[in-house]
């Protein structure tokens, strides 16, 4: 296999047609994605990357948008809105080390997704290269639009299987510089499950919910955005609530750090394991958990995402396909991407069929 | 309509549930959009899926084309019946199956009603946030299909972002469930739940839906603004932009609209205004509290005449009372509208507002303005008099330019209504026929007869003739309104 770095879409267009099979990649953060979907791709697979496709193309704070061709790092994009004050409120993983095309690809979205949505939530357009080499938008550019298909969200979580994204467009959010970090624990998984089913119906604005098993007990990490006059009382009036209608045993709070955030989002906690997203409910989590033995893991946006670090993939994959679960294989060599419940569906199939008859975006 | 067919359908249906004569077709002929009227051959009313799928099937096998609709409240012709093909009446598909409040999520079938899903769960503290303006009638169905939004959709989103799972039924007959009670919906593999919703009933029937429920907030602030000018509101709403707020909603109403809204609802809306703003936070109590009071020193620097802040949840009311009441409220000074929803940049409202002014000029309608200013979806109301000769044609026309004016400033042709029978014709100005074509091919790929809700959305075709109509009768109640 041998890899080609694109700097134009004309250059990217000619190499889907020149290919047998390619695989596309911004800056390989997710070493997880190295093999196919199911097995380890063959070597007449061409590899490409789009780093070379850089740059912020059109930024408007006040219209909330920005586009940015597909390699753009991630950070650059943050860097960008910070200095306006802005945010991507999808919160991408791997934020140091990420493109944003890989982001959408991949559908990582991190904690802070928990307060507004997902990478689903804030793309509004792609400029993309489909698998007969032919290069079109999907969706606008503006926050709001309902015409045609909305074939910009099909791409999110696509793994580059349809078209290649060259250029994206997001909806971007106000961010409001001040934050705590809570540290809240319990003593069994049940009992914070139900501090969090008591949150779910309840009024607090919490930006981020995750949480881990630490030793014997259970610690919920929960993040608190707003008005520096306010937060103190929002947090006493969370953490009172909580001690009155909840099993929280002590509780501790860290303003201003984003340390455990920081290390959720770079995965440093998996210790260079195998790192493996999964979409999961709260209430599958106490059986799923339950089948990890000593794994390593860390549940987030409120238990909607499961991270599981192993050393190979192999027990997870039969503990997924048990549970009816999927995985992707984010960080690590699992020996291919998806893990478990396969993602095929007759209805992406279909797409397949007009965005990549010859099947060579693999 | 072919008879081996309609044999076929009686085999599924009893005949109380399946329509054919004229009387019982009238109802069916027209959505919201009553310009557009079309006899379809019979309705089929399912109340259970299994009839649906094997309707689907039964359509795909004998080539007939149908229409899924619900309550018919499409504004842009979208459940407009196919001359003599079949409508699926869901309104009976009407269950919520399941409500899990710890997970704050229902499952509900397509023809609940928006609004009933906020009726059940508020017991929870919770609430199904997409908010059309007719959600008291309106169905989850019909808001897949058109990815419906409403006034509150700036922050949460429009109603793709509400839906976790789906079961559907391709037009092919082909059934598929994706999603899961996860936020992520999909999660991992491409996001299907946005390739679906805002199909426009061109793929296929939702047969159920995993939506996603939000916290009731806690805390609704309103405040009213008036203004000399139109611009001078424009520019108030750049500012609470700029000052890293970010409303629930934030709405706009000159005038024609306003002058409209004071007669039909008594709003108390200042009578020398040339327009007003709305603009509401919602959430947490000591959040909003504080972020209200920074609302109010943008508000008051904003060069308002005056400010009127709803102190009871009864004022707060009538605020959106004439707001959401100033489209039926217009039809008190003019016979009837069209209304469009084109989207612009938001930066570009000023600029297209003027535009439109010199639209009206030209030719020679009136125009009432009402929009939502946060994310610079218009609604220009078309006023004309059916009675004269060429009126209707002259509406059209003019919306029509307006549709183009939002294109080239970098806008949309829709934010919320849809294409659908009405605005086919203005693809072309949005998409290249490359773009066109891909979305066509994929229609085909899905529904290799085109039996799925023919004639929407893509240029070309036949279409039935525009006809006066007036006012849908629910809208001149006020109960359901053209935004």
């Amino acid at each position: 296999m041998s890899t080609i770095t694109v700097k134009s879409v004309d250059e990217l267009r000619q190499v889907v047609k020149d290919s047998k099979y390619l695989h596309v990649f911004g800056n390989g953060s997710k070493t997880g994605l190295k093999t196919g979907l199911y097995s380890e791709f063959s070597d007449d697979v061409q590899l490409v990357q789009l780093s070379g496709l850089i740059g912020i193309t059109e930024y408007q704070p006040e219209e909330y948008t920005i586009t940015a061709q597909a390699g753009t790092p991630v950070k650059v994009i943050q860097e960008a809105l910070a200095k306006n004050g802005q945010y991507l409120p999808f919160d991408p993983m791997l934020a140091d080390v990420s493109t944003i095309g890989g982001t959408v690809a991949t559908n990582l979205s991190g904690s802070r997704r928990f307060r507004y949505g997902g990478v689903r939530d804030f793309i509004l357009g792609a400029s993309v290269v489909d698998g007969q080499g032919r290069s079109f938008r999907v969706g606008g550019k503006v926050v709001k639009n309902s015409a045609g298909f909305d074939l910009t969200k099909f791409l999110v979580g696509s793994l580059g299987l349809y078209a290649i994204m060259t250029e994206i467009t997001f909806k971007v959010f106000p961010d409001v510089p001040d934050f705590t970090t809570l540290k809240l624990t319990f003593n069994t998984l049940d009992d914070l499950l139900n501090a969090i089913y008591f949150l779910n119906q309840n009024v607090f604005e919490l930006d981020a919910l995750d949480f881990e098993p630490d030793g014997e007990q259970w610690v919920m990490w929960a993040r608190m955005t707003g008005l520096a006059d306010t937060l103190s009382e929002r947090v006493e009036r969370l953490t009172n609530t909580l001690k009155d209608k909840t099993k929280l045993q002590t509780y501790d709070e860290m303003r201003g750090d984003n340390t455990v955030w920081d290390t959720h989002n770079s995965l440093a906690w998996a210790d260079g394991q195998t790192v493996v997203k999964v979409a999961i409910a709260p209430k599958q989590i106490p059986k799923f958990d339950g089948l990890l033995d000593s794994a390593k893991r860390w549940y987030s946006v409120g238990g909607n995402v499961a991270w599981v670090a192993s050393d190979t993939g192999d027990a997870l994959d039969t503990v997924l396909t048990q549970q009816n679960l999927t995985g992707l294989c984010v960080v690590g060599d699992c020996g291919k991407a998806i893990l478990g419940k396969p993602i095929d569906n007759p209805l992406s199939d279909r797409v397949k069929t007009i965005f990549d008859p010859e099947k060579k975006l693999v | 309509m072919d008879r081996k067919f309609f044999e076929k359908l009686q085999q599924i249906y009893p005949s109380d549930r399946l329509l054919s004569r004229d009387v019982e077709l009238l109802p069916y002929e027209s959505d919201a959009l009553t310009a557009f009227q079309t006899k379809p051959g019979a309705v089929v009313l399912p109340t259970v899926d299994d009839e649906i799928i094997q309707t689907v099937r039964l359509c795909h096998e004998h080539g007939v084309p149908f229409v899924a609709r619900g309550s018919g409240t499409s504004l842009s012709g979208g459940s407009l019946p196919i001359q003599d093909g079949l409508v699926i009446g869901l309104n009976r598909m009407n269950r919520i199956k399941k409500i899990d409040p710890e997970q704050r999520l229902a499952v509900v079938e397509p023809g609940v009603i928006n609004l009933k899903i906020t009726e059940a769960v508020q017991r929870y503290g919770l609430y199904y946030a997409p908010d059309p303006s007719s959600q008291s009638i309106c169905t989850i169905g019909g808001n897949i299909a058109f990815n419906s939004g409403g006034a509150h959709c700036l922050k949460y989103g429009m109603t793709s972002n509400h839906i976790l799972a789906m079961k559907v039924v391709l037009a092919d007959g082909t059934v598929t469930e994706f999603g899961s009670e996860s936020i992520e919906g999909i999660g991992i593999g491409p996001d299907l739940i946005g390739l679906f919703v805002g199909s426009e009933g061109l793929f296929g029937v939702v047969l159920e839906a995993t939506v996603r429920l939000m916290p009731t907030p806690e805390r609704y602030r309103t405040v009213m603004a008036a203004y000399d000018n139109l611009g001078k509101a424009g520019d108030a709403v750049s500012m609470v932009v700029a000052s890293g707020l970010l409303p629930g909603a934030m709405e706009i109403m000159d005038k024609l609209a306003m002058k409209a809204a004071e007669a039909s609802v008594n709003a108390g809306y200042p009578q020398e205004a040339e327009a007003i703003l709305i603009v509401e936070l919602e959430g947490e109590d000591g959040q909003v509290s504080a972020e209200f009071e920074q609302l109010e020193q943008v508000i008051q620097s904003s060069g308002a005449i005056e400010i009127i802040i709803a102190q009871t949840a009864r004022e707060r009311a009538k605020i959106w009372k004439g707001r959401k009441g100033a489209f039926s409220a217009v039809g008190r000074l003019s016979p009837d509208y069209v209304v469009q929803d084109g989207v612009v940049p938001r930066s570009k409202l000023g600029e297209a507002l003027t535009k439109i002014g010199e639209l009206k000029q030209k030719f020679g309608l009136d125009v009432a303005n009402v929009f939502h200013a946060g994310d610079g979806n218009l609604h220009p109301l078309i006023l004309y008099n059916g009675a004269e000769d060429g009126a209707l044609e002259k509406a059209e026309a003019l919306a029509g330019e307006i549709l183009k004016l939002c294109v080239s400033l970098g806008g949309s042709i829709t934010g919320e209504h849809g294409v659908g029978m009405e605005k086919r014709d203005y693809m072309p100005a949005m998409f290249t026929e490359l773009e066109l074509d891909v979305m066509k091919d994929l229609r085909l790929a899905i529904d290799p007869k085109e039996i799925a809700n023919r004639g929407k959305m893509f240029p070309g075709g036949e279409a039935p003739a525009l006809k006066q109509h007036g006012m849908h009768p629910l809208e001149k109640q006020g109960v359901i309104s053209r935004e």
